[in-house]
């Protein structure tokens, strides 16, 4: 009797350990994880919702370069579906939901042909801006010469002061620049102010047509020892 | 992603041949670089978050000719205006075509008329 209540134990035992649940493991692409709030909320959620156990969250450094979740479950009561349901459904502190990111990222899709075409005909970069230096920085004489040429040619509208107040400033729709704002500039922006005189923008015309090189050299010499009027 | 409007164009009135015009592009797109910023201590401090948007090109013909190609990054503004000049040589259409990372295109074309 006692042998085969033994026997029929083994044999309950050995249903139970062939019936029990397997715990899997499944890892899983996570879109949303904006900003530091977010792990922690969707780990928090999901194992509160499902009963599921968060092992790891690689945020950085993953093959693919999207956040890596892995979770561990009893796929006798929770399928891999069933997750990426929830996760969908848990929203982020920023006010949106994760996603499980599915199949490749297209960062770049192939070019189209016209757009083959055009870098083809325009080349892949736009050609480089030849760099320019000013020849007359830190000169004196320069200085002066500028002056004469802003007196006479830049105070109708950006004013004797160059606070941008001239008498013609008034009728003109973009309010001419305050030109204080470049006083003691490093030698790095006198390109950039060289070709804004060059060139011109909105009212104010191309200089390069009326002024010689030298002479916006000036100006811009003289335009970097104005300050701000009182 | 948000939604995305077709692009719309102006151009000035007033054209003179042989002179310029301004051209104005509109497009509603979303630009994203995708980035998140989760981890703030480590180094560099971005990861992965949403899939990466932004326009890549943008290419401008006037008649059957190409004329200009714009080439962008992710660094672009969300719905960017472009404002352009070209000179008035022809009167024939301005097409302006727009394709974004994933090869969606999009285009808006005006026709140039001569004012006098």
């Amino acid at each position: 009797m006692i042998r085969h209540t033994q026997k029929w134990l083994g044999w309950l035992a050995g249903l139970m350990i062939s019936t029990s649940s397997v715990a899997a493991v499944e890892t899983f692409e996570i879109e949303g994880l904006i900003t530091p709030a977010s792990p922690e909320a969707l780990t928090t959620e999901l194992e509160s919702q499902l009963g599921v156990k968060v092992v790891n969250l690689d945020l950085k450094n993953t093959l693919t370069g999207w956040p890596l979740l892995s979770v561990e479950f009893d796929d006798s009561q929770v399928s891999s579906d069933d997750i990426k349901a929830a996760i969908a459904k848990i929203e982020d502190p920023a006010g949106h939901n994760y996603k499980v990111h599915e199949g490749p990222m297209l960062i770049r899709a192939p070019y189209l042909e016209e757009e083959t075409m055009a870098i083809a005909k325009f080349g892949p970069d736009a050609p480089a801006v030849e760099a320019v230096s000013n020849p007359l920085e830190g000169n004196a004489e320069s200085v002066s010469r500028g002056k004469a040429l802003y007196d006479r040619n830049c105070t109708t509208c950006h004013g004797l002061s160059g606070n941008g107040q001239g008498p013609a400033a008034h009728g003109i729709g973009t309010y001419p620049r305050e030109l204080y704002v470049w006083n003691n500039a490093p030698a790095s922006a006198d390109g950039y102010l060289y070709w804004f005189i060059t060139n011109g923008r909105n009212e104010m015309p191309p200089w390069g047509l009326i002024l010689s090189e030298n002479e916006r050299w000036d100006l811009i010499n003289y335009i970097k020892t104005m300050t701000k009027p009182e | 992603m948000a939604d995305i409007k077709p692009p719309r164009m102006r151009i000035g009135r007033k054209i003179k041949k042989d002179h310029t015009f301004k051209v104005k592009v509109r497009f509603e797109h979303p630009s994203f670089t995708g980035l998140g910023q989760v981890d703030t201590e480590s180094d560099p401090p971005f990861n992965r978050a949403i899939p990466v948007t932004y326009l890549r090109n943008m290419l401008v013909y006037y008649g059957d000719e190409l004329v200009n190609r714009f080439n962008m990054t992710s660094a672009i503004a969300d719905n960017p205006l472009f404002t352009f000049t070209l000179k008035a040589v022809k009167e024939e259409p301005v097409k302006v075509v727009f394709v974004n990372n994933e090869g969606q295109r999009w285009e808006v074309s005006k026709k140039v008329k001569f004012s006098g």
